[in-house]
């Protein structure tokens, strides 16, 4: 058999190839399980959940009628995977930057690829819940009265509100979780703690100046006058914004 | 002779702990090198940096004509299998073998098959739950079926017996035939690999200390041992790395090739001469401080 | 393989030792570089240096495409190659070792009939 070198010669490309951010995405889901089984599967659990206190207070006293269930649109039950996707974001940058960077993508196409997962993602799971806002009407709280998608500010203002809503949201915890992760990629425990304290500071400082200058009347009124859509526009301003700080961080991160 | 990875004065420094100090090396197309040195040496940092996943503190480094920092059309071409790779958590090593794929355009999906079924690896099992030899034969693989051109093994067999290592020089050597490219075997075990090296790069405490043709190096140093008197005779005026004594018996090693008469007359004076392995070499060249050290700690 | 020596130089000592004893017929083919690197666990550049060694010096050619063969005459080229050499590499050594031994010509050469009187 005759040899076949493998060519050293240079080939210079600075053209953007979206196969290399393509690949990125392609090595987050190579196990789908995180991103598309378990978020279903928790929400699943709480939907369960809801159905079943509603037949337990129904059968309970027979006498409680479907307006009698408006209390349930109280139930936090909806935003239930939230935390698990703070979590998701976390693991999705902590268990794969070493083993992309081993393979050979740039930090840059890693978070890129990394974001387009999260765009796939909240998008996935907008639409998801904004559907089954729909069913969950259509059918009078599977014809329990029951209230779990159809609960808080979902149901309100219609489909895309919902998926409006429901995108910002997830899109902001999943990047808020990517984005700490890098700074801990980056610097380590003291990142965390600085960044978290410094956070922590900001927080809290913001809510001494809205104490004493009395100004939360108005920050209410203010909310409530730019309503579900804008609040939500806020709330994807954040994750952009975590999104934007994760890329800055990541460009100079190093594998352990 | 193509160059393909060049550094000139890279240094890399950790707070006031230098790993790697001002060093300037290169690495030419198709060839198996060498990269020993004990822990700590700056191997992996020199590698690190090589793949673009370190950021220098000083110095250039040149891969493919540009820095590999950042630039996709250079680590395209780059395959750093590391000691410690981490991998995704829940990932299976099928999951491995499916990705890689995207990562490396030169990859042959049989060869990793056969190495696969060479190396017995159970595909399906969890990576966290494989022994410390199967994991080193994840990386092995997706080593060799990257077939980059510019291949850096870390320490590639830990915890894969000799059966397995020798499975690995075997198909290393029929794969590089092949399909030549370049490869970095950074190892402990260099008189295993000692063969299949076509040069060597020894780094101590993160200096270059020898970057040299295996060829020169087989044979360049030789122990003379005997009678202490008949042996310091012979080594007088010769460049001699280390030294032992039994009673009246010693021994030298003295670094440069012999010649004919030379060896002629070592055999008048009675002395025996042994060549001197490249992993002696390497103890000799790179034991210096620790031999000081102990010697420091008798005399105390 | 023997430590002290160059690698390329021992590969090349062995095909001239199949040559000689008549293993690699004078015409025939030698196995190729990478049967060689592999056989021996060695790097192929090494295999290749020394068998380039023997192209060099006429025993061994190339044929495009084939391979490489012996060349006629290799062996007695060979063979009185070695013959020069013989005296230096082995009879003196030998004759430094009886001396310090206190064996004499004549009884060495006793020895010696008796050895190839054994082996045979």
């Amino acid at each position: 058999m005759t040899a076949v070198p493998i060519s050293a010669a240079v080939v210079r490309e600075d053209r953007f190839r979206f196969s290399d951010v393509a690949r990125v995405v392609k090595l987050h889901f190579v196990n789908p399980s995180i991103y598309f089984g378990v978020p279903w599967l928790i929400l699943g659990g709480a939907w369960a959940l809801s159905v079943l206190i509603t037949l337990i207070i129904r059968g309970a006293s027979p006498a409680v009628t479907a307006e009698d269930m408006e209390g349930m649109r109280n139930s936090w039950a909806v935003i239930s995977p939230q935390w698990y996707l703070v979590v998701v974001g976390v693991q999705a940058v902590a268990f794969t930057f070493n083993f992309a960077l081993g393979l050979g993508s740039t930090r840059r196409d890693y978070w890129l690829g990394t974001s387009l997962v999260f765009l796939v993602v909240a998008a996935e799971m907008a639409t998801g819940i904004a559907l089954l806002v729909q069913l969950e009407q259509a059918t009078g709280g599977w014809w329990l009265g029951a209230h779990m998608f159809d609960a808080l500010w979902f149901g309100i203002d219609g489909f895309w509100v919902d998926w409006f809503s429901a995108f910002a949201l997830q899109l902001f915890v999943l990047f808020v979780g990517a984005a700490a992760t890098t700074i801990y990629l980056r610097w380590r425990m003291a990142g965390m703690l600085v960044s978290g304290a410094g956070l922590l500071l900001l927080v809290v400082g913001g809510i001494a100046i809205a104490t004493f200058t009395e100004t939360w009347p108005e920050i209410f009124a203010w909310l409530g006058e730019i309503g579900i859509v804008g609040v939500f526009t806020l709330v994807l301003g954040l994750a952009v914004v975590s999104a934007a700080l994760g890329y800055v961080v990541i460009r100079r991160a190093t594998p352990r | 002779m193509t160059t393909v990875a060049r550094t000139r004065g890279l240094t890399k420094r950790y707070g006031s702990f230098t790993a790697l100090d001002s060093v300037d090396v290169s690495f030419t197309e198709h060839r198996i090198y060498g990269l020993l040195g004990r822990n700590g040496a700056g191997k992996t940092t020199l590698m690190q940096l090589l793949t673009g996943q370190l950021f220098a503190s000083e110095g250039e480094i040149e891969v493919f004509g540009r820095t590999p920092v950042e630039h996709s059309d250079v680590l395209r071409r780059l395959c750093f299998i590391a000691e410690s790779q981490r991998y995704p958590e829940d990932f299976k090593p099928s999951h491995v073998f499916k990705i890689a794929p995207s990562f490396f355009e030169h990859w042959d999906a049989e060869f990793a098959e056969r190495l696969i079924a060479d190396f017995r690896l159970p595909l399906n099992r969890r990576i966290k739950k494989l022994s410390r030899g199967q994991l080193s034969a994840v990386g092995v693989i997706v080593g060799l079926a990257s077939r980059a051109p510019v291949t850096f093994f870390d320490e590639p067999y830990l915890g894969l017996d000799a059966v397995a290592r020798h499975l690995f020089y075997d198909r290393l050597l029929e794969d590089y035939a092949e399909h030549p490219r370049t490869i970095v075997l950074s190892t402990h075990l260099i008189d295993e690999v000692a063969n299949l090296l076509e040069h060597v790069v020894l780094i101590d405490e993160g200096r270059i200390i020898l970057d040299q043709d295996a060829e020169e190096l087989r044979g360049s140093a030789t122990t003379v041992a005997g009678p202490s008197a008949a042996v310091e005779q012979f080594v007088d005026g010769r460049e001699v790395m280390a030294r032992d004594r039994i009673g009246g018996l010693a021994s030298a090693t003295i670094d440069g090739r012999l010649t004919a008469p030379e060896r002629a007359e070592a055999a008048r004076l009675g002395l025996e001469l042994a060549p001197v392995s490249l992993q002696q070499l390497v103890v000799h060249l790179t034991g210096g401080a620790l031999a000081a050290e102990q010697q420091k700690e008798a005399a105390a | 393989m023997d430590e002290s020596r160059p690698i390329f130089l021992q590969i090349a000592e062995s095909i001239e030792n199949d040559i000689i004893s008549g293993e690699l017929a004078e015409g025939s083919q030698i196995p190729s570089i990478n049967e060689f690197a592999a056989f021996h666990r060695i790097n192929p550049a090494t295999a290749l240096k020394g068998v380039t060694r023997l192209v060099d010096d006429g025993t061994v050619e190339k044929r495009r495409g084939i391979g490489m063969f012996v060349t006629v005459g290799a062996r007695s080229r060979l063979v009185a190659r070695r013959r020069d050499g013989f005296a230096a590499e082995y009879v003196r050594p030998l004759l430094v070792e009886a001396d310090k031994l206190g064996i004499d010509i004549d009884e060495l050469a006793g020895m010696l009939r008796e050895e190839r009187t054994k082996a045979s």
